[in-house]
């Protein structure tokens, strides 16, 4: 294998991939990054077996051939090169050499056919979307996703397909989070559920950027997004997602409605003095105004008047602020709307109007 | 009502531990074996040493050695059973004292204490006083020595109570807390078990000094989130309460079967039922746990115990049955022919529920209403009357 190409056209594919190359080295070869070089293209393949990334650009291709090189340094060789510099990258018998101007490094290599790459997917359903309505789905969901839990399928998120609308789901167990879009589709869609592990949704988030549109494939058990020089494929969750609906409060609540940055000014400040551990505020809500109290075991106080649209009941009810905040720097709109049953029910955070986004938070007893 | 108690400047707070109480006792209980080594624990191949006599020390011997290495040490040890109900007798006369003087009295185990004597006394002259006429009364009401460690937090007069054992009196001033602890190894401090304690002296951090001048950088890979209050202990700080009254350290259920279990289906089946009546225990009391743990005793009477943590704290029913099942599949990889006779599910590591859960109650009906379906089922058609369609028949007919 022989090639050449422009210091900033290769670390572009390095950089587009480098975020799923193993740093615990479980196996030798995940540390490495599988390059190919054809008909005039390099494409570079990184994996941790759950999620894959395949990023190509246009190179001078002398030689056609492949070969698995350490990845991390591979990108740092290639980043420590002055700007503008050119690389030759060559491969004979089994080391392989880059060469730029008076720097010359030889890494050591792995066979191309060791590399796991994953195998064909047996899409299930395909549709195209904006870039930005995917980012937009997981930056309004993403937090709320459980963290080694051992309820595994909760460590992921949830992408279900109904009816030309497009529904990420997230819950800890304490906390969910819904958001929609909707796509276009010739054909009527089959409703469809699968779970997106953790790992796979922040390294997607890192790749979505401009507003062009990808192709979303979903099979049994990946999902794949094609962008312009960008695979992702990941592993799906094998496991059975709770029924989020059965969670999500209906009917006629008590609703407040608030300035959303006051709201959220106001509870960054009272977040400040409450129990590091439990993040614990206590609510108080009468007609017109919402009143935050927080203290910490060094019985500091924090206590914070806001103005709100309420006509309902005095409630008095404790939460957790962190996953309030969460929901409040998710939301979008001016105003906010929260929703409230008494201080042993979730309470739930939307836009007004006709929410495509919901946040439902289980209260802490006070 | 508490608040010049949490952490404030004027605490005063008393740590008394019984000098090797359970062999004290033994010694007391048969005059004969007084100034001669003596072990208290198990005498089986199994058994494991619960407490040692100062005499008994001297041969290296420490509490929770196995019985067989502590005899090869001593060989000429007493060996005594322990008599939990006559050391709770004693310990109730030891309690008692502790009560007289303040209600603050947060007991560790049978023989050792925290007090908070900060509305009692407030001089070093009268804490030390103080701290004596304890010592006379245990000896009085009892015929034993204690050890009695006097600081400004729970940390130092625990450090402190251990200093000059057996029958030690040591009073830390809230001034001399750094130079009594600089010179001590990490590993007095609690919470510094012998596997940080190793991390920590490969880093070169021997020392209670080397601990507290240590840049938190070189630390945060050590401790985690935990590197504030690790450095904070280093150099004498808690804030933490003395904590009266009988709370549960945890909470379990277990259950002895009448024909031993011999499939892995069979005993995860009853373990998952152990859990759920653990777990409803626990929301029962409004709590919730960072550790659970599986007991199995098998035919031959061998009992292990496998446990895990995890954080947050959790009350969530499907969280403690599937680590407590986790657990058991473990210990399974180990012993893959071992017959059950017990099996037990506890948590501890107990804290205010204070998180309500969003699928609480959704789990809790639908597992627990199904599971005690499948009881009674079982009860009265017996137990192969029903089965998961996840297990192939053959396997379980075999």
């Amino acid at each position: 294998m022989k090639l050449s190409a422009n210091r900033e056209v290769l670390l572009a594919p390095l950089q587009a991939v480098i975020g799923v190359v193993e740093r615990r080295q479980t196996m030798p070869i995940l540390a490495n990054m599988l390059v190919v070089a054809r008909q005039g293209v390099l494409s570079v393949t990184a994996t941790d077996l759950e999620v894959e990334l395949v990023a190509s650009t246009e190179v001078n291709v002398e030689e056609e051939g492949e070969i698995t090189l350490p990845g991390r340094k591979l990108l740092d060789i290639c980043k420590a090169l002055p700007e503008g510099a050119k690389i030759n990258l060559s491969v004979l018998a089994d080391k392989a050499t880059i060469r730029s101007g008076k720097s010359r490094f030889t890494l050591s290599t792995l066979p191309a056919t060791e590399f796991p790459t994953i195998e064909e997917m047996n899409v299930q359903q395909k549709l195209k979307i904006s870039q930005e309505a995917i980012r937009s789905l997981l930056q309004k969901t993403h937090f709320s996703m459980a963290q080694q839990d051992v309820r595994y399928y909760l460590n992921g998120l949830l992408l279900e397909v109904e009816n030309n609308i497009l529904r990420a789901v997230a819950t800890d167990g304490h906390r969910l989070a819904l958001s929609e879009v909707d796509f276009d589709s010739k054909e009527s869609s089959e409703g469809l559920q699968v779970i997106v592990p953790r790992k796979g949704v922040l390294e997607l988030q890192r790749l979505l950027g401009s507003d062009a549109d990808v192709v979303l494939s979903i099979g049994s058990n990946h999902i794949r997004v094609e962008l312009d020089s960008i695979r992702f494929t990941s592993k799906l969750i094998d496991g059975r997602f709770p029924e989020y609906g059965r969670v999500i409060p209906q009917g006629a609540n008590q609703v407040m409605i608030a300035d959303r940055g006051i709201l959220r000014a106001a509870m960054q400040r009272t977040a400040i003095l409450s129990n590091e551990k439990y993040r614990g505020i206590r609510l108080e809500l009468k007609a017109g105004l919402l009143t935050m109290q927080a203290h910490n075991p060094e019985q500091e106080e924090a206590e914070e008047e806001v103005e709100v649209q309420y006509e309902g009941d005095e409630i008095e009810i404790g939460f957790n602020v962190n996953y309030i905040l969460d929901a409040l720097g998710a939301v979008e709109g001016d105003e906010v709307q929260v929703t409230l049953g008494d201080s042993n029910s979730s309470c739930v955070i939307s836009e007004t109007g006709g929410a495509r986004s919901k946040y439902v938070v289980m209260p802490m007893r006070l | 009502m508490n608040a010049s108690r949490s952490g404030v400047p004027g605490r005063i707070i008393f740590h008394v531990d019984m000098d090797a109480f359970y062999a004290s006792v033994e010694q007391l209980d048969s005059p004969e074996w007084r100034g001669l080594p003596v072990l208290v624990g198990g005498t089986g191949p199994r058994g494991v040493v619960a407490a040692a006599s100062y005499e008994a020390r001297g041969f290296g011997v420490r509490s929770a050695m196995p019985m067989s290495e502590a005899l090869r040490r001593c060989p000429r040890a007493i060996c005594a059973r322990p008599r939990m109900d006559r050391y709770r007798e004693v310990s109730r006369e030891v309690f008692a004292i502790f009560r007289s003087l303040t209600p603050l009295v947060q007991g560790l185990s049978l023989d050792e204490a925290f007090l908070d004597v900060s509305d009692q006394v407030r001089t070093r002259r009268q804490a030390r006083e103080l701290g004596k006429f304890i010592k006379q009364q245990i000896h009085k009401a009892t015929g034993l020595t204690a050890s009695v460690g006097i600081g400004p937090n729970k940390l130092v007069a625990k450090i402190a109570s251990d200093l000059e054992k057996p029958d030690g009196l040591v009073l830390v001033g809230k001034m001399e807390v750094q130079e009594v602890l600089d010179p001590l190894p990490v590993r007095v401090i609690n919470g510094i078990g012998p596997r940080t304690g190793e991390v920590l002296e490969s880093r070169g951090i021997h020392l209670i000094r080397d601990l507290r001048n240590c840049p938190v950088e070189l630390l945060t890979p050590v401790f985690g989130r935990f590197t504030r209050r690790m450095l904070d202990k280093a150099s004498g700080i808690d804030d933490r309460p003395v904590e009266p009254g009988g709370k549960s350290k945890s909470i379990s259920a277990e259950e002895t079967f009448d024909q031993d279990l011999l499939e892995l289906p069979e005993m995860l089946e009853q373990l998952s039922l152990i859990s759920i009546r653990t777990a409803r225990r626990l929301a029962a009391k409004e709590l919730q746990a960072t550790t659970v743990s599986v007991k199995i005793r098998d035919r031959e009477f061998r009992t292990v115990t496998r446990q895990h943590s995890f954080s947050p704290a959790t009350q969530s029913v499907d969280i403690l049955e599937q680590t407590a099942r986790h657990l058991l599949e473990q210990w399974r990889v180990e012993y893959p022919y071992s017959a059950v006779r017990l099996l037990g599910v506890g948590v501890s590591g107990l804290e205010p529920a204070r998180q309500m859960d969003l699928f609480a109650s959704e789990v809790e009906t639908s597992s627990s209403q199904v599971q005690e379906l499948i009881k009674q089922v079982r009860q009265r058609y017996g137990s192969k009357a029903l089965r998961k369609g996840s297990e192939p028949d053959g396997k379980r007919q075999a």
